[in-house]
C-alpha cells in the first residue's frame, strides 16, 4: 500500500470479494462493526489509561490493533501495535502522544469510511 | 457430503466476521464463539465442530489453553486446531505447536494462506474419520475370532455347538455365523467305508435281486 493511503485499497477489495452471490455485501457488514465497536474501545483505552490501568490500555490496543488489521489501516495498525507493544513491556514513554495520534488516525480512517460506504 | 463445521473464535468482532466470510466463500460452514470459555464449551461436547481457529489472545481462557483442555479429552478424532495469531516469533510459534495445536496463521488472515491451511486441516479430518470407521469394523471383526478362541460347549454325541444365546446349533450353523467359514458336503475314506460303501452294496443287491425276477418271468 502507499503510505498515503488510510484504508489499502487491495484489502478493501478482498473484502468486497468475500460476497457470496446473493448474500449481504461483507464490505459493508465489516466496516458497519468496525464503526460500532471501535469508538468504545478507544474510550475504554483513554479511560484505562487516566486511571493508569495499563493492562487494560494493552487489551485495548491490542483488539484496536486486530480491527485495524483486518480493513488494511495501515497506520492505525502500527499506532495500536506501538500501543500493545508499550503495554505489554511497561515502557510507558511516548505513550500520550501516541494515544493521541491513535485518535486522530481514527478520524481520518472513519472519514474514508463513511466516503466508501456511501458509494 | 455436508460442509465442514469450524468455529471461529475470537473476541475481536471485526477479525471474527471477516475470518467467517473467507471460511464461507470457501464452502465451510461456521459457528461462533466470543471469547475462549465459550470456545470451550462448544468444543467439550459429542460432537464437536471438525475444525477449530482459535485466536491466541482472549479474555478468560487464552487459544493455546483451549487446545490442552480439548487434547486432554483424547477423542478418536480430534478436533483439528488452528490457532490465530498477531504472535510471528518462532518461540510463540513452538508455544503454540507445543499445546497442541495442528497450525498456525498469523493476524490479520491473507485469505488465501488461511484456506490453504484450513484444507490441509479438512484433509486431515477426513482421512481420521476413515480411518476410525476402519479401525471400528476391525474390532467387530476381531470380536468375532476372539468368540471362536473361546471354548465352545459341544454335545459329546450329536456335536451340536450351544451358542452364546444357550441354543444348541449344528457345527456348520455356528461357524458359518461367527466366521467366514463356508461348507461344503463330502465323506472321509473312513466314512466311506463305514457308511457310503455298505449303502452302495446294499442297493446293487436290491438292484440285482430286480434283475433276477425281471428274468425269471
Amino acid at each position: 500500500m502507499s503510505m498515503d493511503d488510510v484504508l489499502d485499497p487491495t484489502v478493501i477489495e478482498s473484502l468486497r470479494q468475500l460476497t457470496p452471490p446473493g448474500e449481504p455485501d461483507v464490505l459493508t457488514e465489516v466496516l458497519t462493526i468496525f464503526l460500532q465497536e471501535v469508538p468504545p474501545r478507544i474510550e475504554r483505552l483513554r479511560t484505562s489509561w487516566a486511571d493508569g490501568n495499563i493492562q487494560e490500555v494493552q487489551r485495548a490496543a491490542h483488539s484496536l490493533k486486530g480491527s485495524a488489521g483486518n480493513i488494511g489501516a495501515g497506520a492505525l495498525h502500527e499506532i495500536s501495535r506501538q500501543i500493545d507493544e508499550k503495554g505489554r513491556t511497561g515502557d510507558l514513554s511516548g505513550m500520550a502522544p501516541l494515544i493521541d495520534a491513535l485518535t486522530v488516525e481514527f478520524g481520518k480512517v472513519e472519514v474514508e469510511i463513511r466516503r466508501l460506504m456511501s458509494n | 457430503m455436508l460442509p465442514l463445521q469450524v468455529l471461529v473464535a475470537d473476541d475481536e468482532p471485526v477479525s471474527r466476521t471477516v475470518v467467517a466470510a473467507m471460511l464461507k466463500k470457501a464452502g465451510y460452514s461456521v459457528i461462533f464463539a466470543n471469547d475462549g470459555e465459550e470456545a470451550w464449551k462448544k468444543l467439550d461436547c459429542d460432537d464437536p465442530p471438525a475444525l477449530a481457529l482459535l485466536d491466541w489472545e482472549m479474555p478468560g481462557l487464552q487459544g493455546p489453553e483451549v487446545v490442552q483442555r480439548i487434547r486432554a479429552r483424547g477423542d478418536t478424532s480430534p478436533t483439528y486446531v488452528i490457532l490465530l495469531t498477531a504472535r510471528g516469533s518462532s518461540a510463540d510459534i513452538v508455544q503454540g505447536l507445543k499445546a497442541g495445536a495442528n497450525d498456525y496463521v498469523t493476524k490479520p488472515a491473507n485469505e488465501d494462506e488461511l484456506i490453504a491451511r484450513v484444507n490441509v486441516g479438512a484433509r486431515v479430518v477426513q482421512l481420521q474419520t476413515a480411518l476410525a470407521e476402519r479401525v471400528r469394523s476391525l474390532e467387530e471383526a476381531l470380536a468375532n475370532v476372539r468368540a471362536l478362541q473361546t471354548l465352545l460347549p459341544m454335545c459329546a454325541y450329536c456335536k451340536s455347538i450351544r451358542n452364546d444365546q444357550n441354543y444348541w446349533e449344528k457345527v456348520e450353523t455356528y461357524f458359518t455365523q461367527h466366521s467366514n467359514v463356508s461348507f461344503t458336503h463330502s465323506y472321509c475314506p473312513h466314512c466311506y467305508e463305514r457308511y457310503v460303501r455298505p449303502e452302495l452294496e446294499a442297493l446293487e443287491g436290491v438292484k440285482a435281486a430286480q434283475d433276477r425276477h425281471r428274468q425269471g418271468r
